[in-house]
């Protein structure tokens, strides 16, 4: 009986919220591109070797090994690159927006979607700074938004911090390794 | 019968009533998410599980770049919530043993029914057959065909159809048998 009650409590405490939108898709783009009036979807079919270049790096394979970036453009004047990068955690995914501006440097990162449960974790630990932790992060240098808001505000928060830290790795290192300003143009 | 629900004593009555109703509760809720992200068609649960038609049904030789203009309105779509491999291992081990209990919960609430052993049986099999056939449907639908979907709504209706055969069956026995009561 005890087992039984032991499962019952670690399965309840595993059990997965559901997602919510923190922000909407659009709200996001023209948060991270702004300016923009035209806008491209640029899809990155990796080859296996690309793939697992790409896995060995940061421990991850986008879905269907299809990294997907969004370009956004004023005229003839690039006005940057975006990304949305999920991160699955032992509380459900995480969806993490990460802009780029022309020159390769992280404009600004949301994020855009989290569980029931990590919502007050990622509101506490926006209020305590994360996000400003990344703008101007360039492609060589590792986030450390978790270590930027240690101290400031609980540990779930901090937590939830590091985790979007993934993603936002995940987004840099695809950009780096990936992301050309001029590809072919279907 | 190992024992008989008309002549349990009002407690036990009072708490499998409980419990019938908190899991009614859970399954309403249940219901209400699975029509916020899969939904209740065929099709629905196909792009949940299968996820988009590939473009490129094997890994290129080279990386490949296909570009496209989009509109603003686009990035407004409705998203199709799509669950992948990793996603679905962790549903599934985290679903599973819970579903696990809640059939094992109203698999003994079975046992205090007069129903014949075939019936029985039968019964038992439906509530932990519903999991397993929800489950499996998910894995067939993304790694065999998107056909498979219906085994999943399958699974899903079977579920609800068990607990409201238990709960009518037990309910019925506790409260409105006849010869009713405490011993």
């Amino acid at each position: 009986m005890n087992a039984i009650l032991r499962v019952a409590a670690a399965t309840l405490l595993l059990h997965i919220t559901p997602v919510v939108v923190l922000i909407k898709r659009p709200a996001a783009v023209q948060a991270l591109l702004p300016g923009a009036n035209a806008y491209f979807q640029r899809d990155l079919h990796l080859s296996d070797r690309d793939a697992h270049r790409l896995h060995e790096v940061v421990d991850w394979s986008p879905e269907n090994d299809v990294l997907t970036f969004y370009l956004g453009r004023s005229g003839n004047a690039d006005v940057g690159t975006l990304e949305f990068v999920r991160v699955d955690t032992p509380h459900g995914p995480l969806e993490v927006a990460v802009g780029f501006t022309p020159a390769g440097a992280i404009r600004d990162v949301l994020v855009t979607k989290a569980t029931v449960e990590m919502k007050p974790w990622v509101q506490d630990a926006e209020s305590a700074g994360l996000l400003r932790s990344y703008a101007g992060l360039q492609p060589a240098q590792a986030p450390a938004g978790a270590a930027a808001v240690t101290g400031k505000t609980g540990s779930l928060a901090v937590y939830v911090a590091g985790e979007v830290d993934k993603g936002v790795q995940r987004a840099l290192t695809a950009y780096s390794l990936f992301y050309r300003p001029s590809a072919t143009r279907s | 019968m190992l024992f008989d629900l008309r002549h349990a004593i009002p407690q036990v009555k009072w708490l499998i009533t409980c419990l019938l109703a908190t899991f009614g509760l859970a399954y309403l809720f249940g219901s209400l998410m699975v029509a916020l992200y899969a939904g209740f068609t065929p099709a629905r649960v196909a792009a949940t599980y299968a996820g988009p038609a590939m473009t490129m049904p094997m890994p290129p030789e080279t990386t490949v770049t296909v570009q496209h203009p989009m509109q603003m309105e686009d990035f407004a779509q409705p998203e199709v919530h799509a669950v992948d491999t990793d996603l679905l291992i962790q549903d599934t081990h985290v679903h599973v043993p819970m579903y696990g209990l809640f059939a094992a919960a109203l698999s003994l609430i079975v046992l205090g029914l007069p129903l014949s052993r075939g019936a029985g049986i039968g019964l038992v099999t439906l509530l932990f057959a519903a999991p397993w056939l929800d489950f499996a449907g998910m894995w067939l639908t993304k790694f065999a065909s998107p056909h498979f979907a219906v085994v999943t709504l399958a699974g899903g209706y079977a579920m609800g159809i068990g607990y409201l055969v238990v709960s009518v069956l037990a309910v019925h026995r506790m409260w409105f048998s006849r010869s009713g009561g405490t011993p």
